[in-house]
């Protein structure tokens, strides 16, 4: 786990939009008075408890705990304090994802991320506070994502991880069959491997052609780089690898290379049941099997015993109810997918179905709907995400010692009726409802003062204009101020 | 697994005669009975009580759900598409009575339906209410002839374009705009109006527009953007400042009815409002807002809610008044709007819509509160044949 970035940014996040408030930096320290509180999944709820947040860790949280006298303090007796949602995989927040190059592990998410995009204003609005952005699923090795939490006007103030993991596809990528698809993951790592032999190779012919392209493309040959190691890794090893300096090896190699040695996670699409076993076979086959976690579609439910028997997590990518067609009678059936998973033994997380409606949130709730009990129905989107993530030790409950992240719901989370007031990132006061001008747009069409927002009203001022065809607009102007006359006319009378 | 089928549990696939009891009966007439009772007999329900046990339980029981625009068989040769105004067609004679699409409304609550003609032509025809479940076409359906159904907007002049310059083909037609649109509805009425008095200007669905400007028929125009809205209600305004009819007036996907309530409002006009979307952004390029059932409910307009026929389990008519919930919408009014509501727009509330001894008996059984994104639809009954058991729910 890499240091944190945990700079002040109350100037950028004051300026990245009205919704921002900058009420503490990470820095200070910053109480929550809650009227609830639901630390996590399974955990007993406090009553008008008190969460301490000091350099945006938890340092206290209880029923009496004292306040320090130099902290910020929210006071929400009115709300209930939960930890952030945690998406664990998402291809949304980007100019566009890599769905273009087949095999592109050297493409980082970190340059595709747009930090000014509506997704990550939704995202705080819905209380996902942690998100791991990776490529798209239409791709054979489609690059490096990065976790982020969505607050900052740059990337690097996002950044909570990065790289996060490898994302790659057992589906065939558009155009191709299930045998390309599978032909073009193992040519990769081939690939990798014909690669790494040969800057053996070359060492041992005495060549320096690696070490003069390292130094052509300015690359860091001091230090750590300028020593060789021997390979790593569970399935296959190049003899003789300790040879190569590592700040030799191509830059384009690294990703595939730290994957075969274990040392970066894979996120390993899987879009239909059959889909399961080439993932499985091709993490097995390159030693990633224990650093992969499946993103499955609904559909891919088929193959839950076989990702429970190969004992790797799964993310369910979509809806939580799938509607499969018999193709032979044509009959709808619907299938609780999580259930499905649960039964199967999988360890699985949810991820948003979309970024709003159907947020982490309604995951769970859905979950629950559907016979769930509700500590694993909030743990598939809290404390399960956290620890695939590699983050269960700074996320997922409201804990001493974790990340001072804490989402404020006006009621019980997991209800319709219920909406995310404010939202503390990491000891930072980062949203207010009654401050986000854009909600008011979602909920009363109105939009915010001196924008032209689709859909706002060409007519003037929303549901205030009384449209009146076929009526003198002036005869209409007398009789409102008439009848404006009358009513102020009998407040008046009411005030005497 | 959650498959909705019948399971051979003792009593036979007919039974149609039930007593059913919940921690919370909504009978959608105002009155909410706690730990109360709901017994069937004949497809019919007898009595709603208090009192528990019975052959199902569950946490609550609401009237089945209704839908006005649920768009089941509404592809391009599910109605005639040769002239704009056919205001004699049946969209009955074109229902594929074995959809899957029945299947699917009903395992999720949705008892009674709308079928309106497609909305690419302007006056499109008859509507025809049906249950979801049952024997046969006579007895599904519910109300033959519910209402004359058109559209305004965008929809009926899509792809069409005059017939110079290009081959004759099916959309080398009127009309090409909105103001076309408009003008074919104006010109149908008063044509209709006009052969009151001479019998040789009446044609094919003449009576049928009579009837709407007499006010017997429901006239259900689509009109998703507040400009489309406006000119359904000035027409039905027209109509009578001219002393040709008083139109009863319904606007469906009336998307952007937020903006302007007070229209429907002075017109009379009742609502059926599209599903909600995850961005506010809805069709025909209108702005749905979260409140829009709020703010009509409050100013007294009648809404109802629709669920569009959806595939996706989480965007069918059930999770729509939670949506409508969270835009601000009360309970009580949520529920109305999927039951009593639709019920009187369409004419059939004396047989559905509430749960009152000699209705139908088409009820939905909960798992948890009504509408809540932590409840299922975990059991439903069309006239009082069991089409999802609760005991096979949640398993």
């Amino acid at each position: 786990m890499k240091m944190l970035h945990t700079t002040t940014r109350a100037a950028a996040i004051a300026l990245s939009a009205c919704l921002f408030a900058s009420a503490a930096a990470a820095d200070g320290k910053l109480a929550i008075k809650a009227g609830r509180v639901l630390p996590g999944p399974g955990m007993p709820e406090l009553e008008k408890a008190t969460i301490v947040i000091e350099n945006g860790r938890i340092a206290a949280i209880g029923k009496d705990v004292k306040v320090p006298w130099d902290a910020v303090v929210i006071d929400a007796p009115n709300l209930v304090a939960i930890p952030g949602y945690v998406e664990a995989h998402s291809a949304r927040g980007m100019d566009r994802p890599n769905e273009n190059l087949d095999v592109a592990p050297f493409l980082s998410v970190r340059d595709s991320i747009d930090p000014v995009g509506f997704y990550f204003e939704d995202s705080l609005r819905w209380g996902v506070t942690t998100i791991n952005i990776q490529q798209g699923n239409n791709c054979v090795v489609a690059g490096q994502g990065v976790i982020v939490r969505p607050i900052g006007l740059t990337v690097d103030e996002m950044i909570v991880r990065t790289p996060s993991g490898v994302k790659l596809s057992a589906s065939p990528k558009m155009g191709f069959s299930a045998a390309t698809q599978a032909q073009a993951l193992r040519r990769a790592f081939g690939d990798l491997r014909r690669s790494l032999e040969q800057l053996v190779a070359e060492k041992k012919e005495g060549s320096d052609r690696a070490r003069r392209e390292a130094l052509y493309q300015g690359r860091d040959l001091e230090g750590e780089n300028a020593k060789g190691k021997a390979m790593e890794g569970a399935a296959w090893k190049v003899t003789g690898f300790e040879l190569v300096p590592r700040g030799e090896i191509d830059e384009k190699l690294v990703p595939l290379l730290a994957l075969v040695e274990g040392k970066l996670p894979a996120f390993f699409y899987c879009g239909r049941p059959m889909d399961v076993h080439t993932a499985l076979d091709i993490a097995k086959e390159n030693g990633f099997l224990a650093k992969t976690t499946l993103v499955i579609s609904p559909a891919a439910y088929k193959a839950a015993g076989a990702i429970a028997a190969a004992k790797v997590a799964a993310i369910l990518d979509g809806a939580a109810v799938y509607v499969e067609t018999d193709p032979l009678t044509g009959e709808e059936r619907e299938v609780f997918v999580p259930g499905e998973l649960k039964k199967a033994g999988v360890r699985f997380a949810l991820a948003s179905a979309n970024p709003t409606t159907e947020s982490l949130w309604f995951q769970a709730a859905q979950c629950v709907g559907r016979g769930m009990p509700r500590a694993e129905a909030v743990a598939a989107v809290t404390t399960v995400p956290a620890e695939i993530l590699g983050l269960g030790k700074q996320l997922g409950t409201l804990e001493v010692g974790k990340f001072g992240t804490v989402v404020l719901c006006s009621g019980d989370p997991l209800s319709v009726a219920s909406w995310v007031e404010r939202v503390v990132v990491e000891g930072r006061d980062v949203y207010d409802r009654s401050k986000d001008v854009r909600v008011k747009h979602l909920i009363g069409g109105q939009a915010p003062a001196n924008t032209q927002v689709m859909g706002a009203s060409l007519l003037g001022d929303p549901r205030k204009v009384v449209c009146c065809e076929g009526e003198d607009p002036e005869e209409h102007a007398k009789h409102e101020a008439e009848e404006r006359a009358k009513k102020d006319k009998g407040e008046a009378e009411d005030d005497k | 697994m959650a498959a909705a089928t019948l399971v051979a549990t003792g009593e036979s696939k007919d039974q149609t005669s039930w007593t059913i009891s919940a921690g919370r009966v909504y009978t959608a007439t105002g009155k909410v009975i706690e730990e109360g009772r709901v017994t069937v007999e004949d497809g019919k329900i007898r009595s709603v009580s208090k009192g528990g046990g019975g052959d199902l339980e569950c946490y609550a029981i609401t009237p089945g759900l209704i839908d006005l625009s649920v768009r089941i068989e509404r592809d391009l040769s599910s109605i005639e598409q040769s002239r704009e105004i056919t205001p004699e067609k049946r969209i009955a004679d074109a229902l594929d009575w074995f959809d899957e699409a029945w299947k699917r409304e009903a395992r999720s609550g949705v008892t009674s339906v709308m079928i309106n003609p497609l909305e690419r032509q302007v006056v499109g025809g008859l509507s025809v209410v049906v249950k979801t479940a049952g024997e046969s076409a006579q007895k599904r359906t519910v109300k033959a002839d519910s209402a004359l159904y058109g559209a305004i907007g965008s929809a009926p002049s899509q792809s069409n374009h005059p017939a110079f310059g290009r081959p004759d083909d099916f959309y080398s037609r009127r009309p090409t705009t909105r103001m076309g649109v408009e003008w074919e509805w104006r010109k149908a009425f008063f044509d209709a109006a006009m052969a009151r008095e001479d019998k040789n200007l009446a044609g094919p669905g003449t009576l049928e527009l009579q009837k709407a400007l007499a006010g017997d028929l429901p006239l259900c125009i689509q009109a998703w953007t507040t400009q489309d809205i406006r000119t359904a209600v000035f027409l039905k305004e027209e109509l009578a400042r001219e002393g040709l009819g008083k139109l009863r007036l319904v606007v469906d996907a009336a998307a952007e009815a937020w903006k302007e309530p007070e229209l429907l409002v002075r017109s009379a006009t009742a609502a059926i409002l599209p599903p909600f979307s995850a961005t506010g952004r809805s069709d025909d390029g209108s702005f749905f807002a979260l409140d829009t059932a709020k703010v009509l409910a409050e100013r007294g307009v009648t809404i109802a809610l629709s669920g569009h026929g959806a595939r996706a389990a989480s965007e069918r008519l059930c999770y729509q008044p939670g949506h409508a919930m969270r835009g601000g919408l009360a309970f009580d009014a949520a529920l109305a709007a999927v039951t009593i509501n639709p019920a009187r727009i369409a004419g059939i509330d004396k047989r559905v819509g509430s749960l009152e001894a000699g209705k139908d008996a088409d009820l939905v059984l909960w798992s948890g509160p009504p509408f809540e994104a932590t409840s299922a639809v975990i059991g439903v009954l069309v006239d009082g044949r069991l089409v999802l058991d609760p005991r096979t729910q949640n398993k």
